[in-house]
């Protein structure tokens, strides 16, 4: 299998990944105090998460992110004035406008010869922003491509809500692609794309912006019929309908860019899927029929980070010499929007 | 229907003897309960039912009810 890519295109591949974590931890049993009828064990039990890390009050998915890409750098993965172009995925800017990555320019020192540019996407961003970046390279557009990740989703949850408040986390992640020299190895593609704003209401923060500006009513919080507490200025996640649309969703896709690429499961040596939870996963897991060390998981400590779940996989592997030259894997991104994307890796 | 009856014990956290179709859900069909009962349904049923009309649900027969009804319109579709 190649990566598909045109005559004359430019290949692709990731060459580090760094990620970085709020300070403050909240655990399952600063939850369960909240919760009466989840105790800290039932929590665990179903979502596989034992803590999360929230940002500061005063701390924003841009900061998250400017560490993150401190890191990256501070690694000596790249030289700052290598990076030609920055694409930051956020559904938490700093500001309407202007974007929170020309923001990120200038507070992590890059060139002001640069492109850069926010993407507003969540728990598929990531997918997105690779299949954005390596077609950033394939066309000659750029080189050296910093595409990082960044949400803040806790400043959404009203801490009322438990259908959310015990699943994300927020987070960020720096992830580094770049032109394949000869002799590199490492793809970056192809994928396949989904998009259904039918359920654009199954997952959304719904005032605050321009079509439902916010209001002394927006602002209100009312307990749900589960009790679960929120404002309209708030997260809302209607997990059923966020789940039939991943069983339904997610499957098509991976069959989707195996037929595209003729391969089979067996042709993969991982897949990286979005890392919701461990009850979506496990589903995901039995449906798609993947066996248990093909599917490395990196959520019980940090949560739905959204955009960034499949960077902090992928660092973590990375580290321990599980992402070794010539290794095939697949990542698949699904959420807010709705959307979906699946997209093949090669290191 | 056992394996149904199985998953649905664990969901409820009750004994799988204790799974009949007059059982009332009671208390711990919670929004929790109700997410993973579609994933359950979506696994040993393959058919996909909706999250609202799965929360209306007093009985494990109601649930077996829309089944049958999501079964029957699959089948047609």
């Amino acid at each position: 299998m190649t990566s598909l890519l045109p005559p004359g295109a430019v290949a692709a591949r990731i060459a580090a990944v760094s990620t970085h974590l709020p300070t403050t931890v909240l655990d399952n049993d600063a939850l369960a105090a909240l919760y009466p009828s989840w105790p800290a064990a039932k929590i665990e039990d179903k979502t596989g998460i034992t803590e999360r890390r929230i940002a500061a009050p005063d701390e924003t998915a841009t900061d998250l992110a400017c560490a993150a890409v401190d890191r990256l750098l501070d690694s000596g993965a790249c030289c700052r004035e290598d990076i030609d172009f920055v694409i930051l995925c956020t559904q938490a800017p700093d500001y309407f406008l202007p974007s929170s990555a020309c923001v990120l320019q200038h507070r992590t020192g890059l060139s002001t010869a640069i492109g850069a540019l926010d993407i507003n996407l969540g728990c598929s961003g990531y997918v997105y922003g690779l299949s954005l970046a390596s077609g950033l390279i394939a066309s000659g557009a750029a080189r050296t491509v910093l595409l990082v990740t960044a949400d803040t989703y806790s400043k959404f949850i009203h801490p009322g809500d438990k259908s959310v408040r015990t699943l994300f986390g927020d987070g960020a992640a720096a992830t580094l692609v770049v032109a394949a020299e000869p002799g590199d190895g490492g793809t970056i593609g192809p994928f396949v794309f989904g998009t259904d704003g039918a359920g654009a209401g199954d997952l959304i923060v719904e005032a605050g912006g321009l079509r439902v500006p916010r209001t002394a009513d927006t602002a209100r919080a009312v307990p749900d019929d589960a009790g679960n507490v929120r404002s309209r200025e708030q997260l809302f996640m209607n997990g059923g309908a966020v789940l039939n649309f991943t069983l339904r969703e997610v499957p098509r896709a991976v069959g989707a860019l195996m037929q595209r690429t003729g391969t089979s499961a067996a042709d993969y040596d991982a897949f990286f899927l979005h890392q919701a939870n461990r009850f979506m996963l496990d589903t995901l897991q039995k449906k798609l029929k993947i066996e248990d060390g093909k599917m490395p998981r990196h959520f019980a400590h940090i949560g739905n980070t959204v955009s960034s779940s499949i960077p902090f996989v992928l660092e973590r592997e990375i580290a321990e010499g599980r992402c070794s030259h010539g290794m095939r894997a697949m990542l698949v991104g699904f959420g807010v929007g709705l959307s979906w994307a699946a997209g093949s890796v090669t290191f | 229907m056992s394996e149904f009856y199985q998953g649905l014990a664990e969901i409820l956290e009750v004994e799988e003897s204790e799974v009949r179709s007059d059982m009332e859900l009671g208390e711990s069909w919670d929004s929790l309960a109700v997410v993973s009962t579609i994933a359950l349904i979506d696994d040993v049923h393959d058919v996909t039912v909706h999250p609202n009309a799965l929360v209306d649900c007093k009985t494990v027969g109601d649930i077996e009810k829309l089944i049958e009804e999501e079964r029957a319109g699959a089948s047609k579709g």
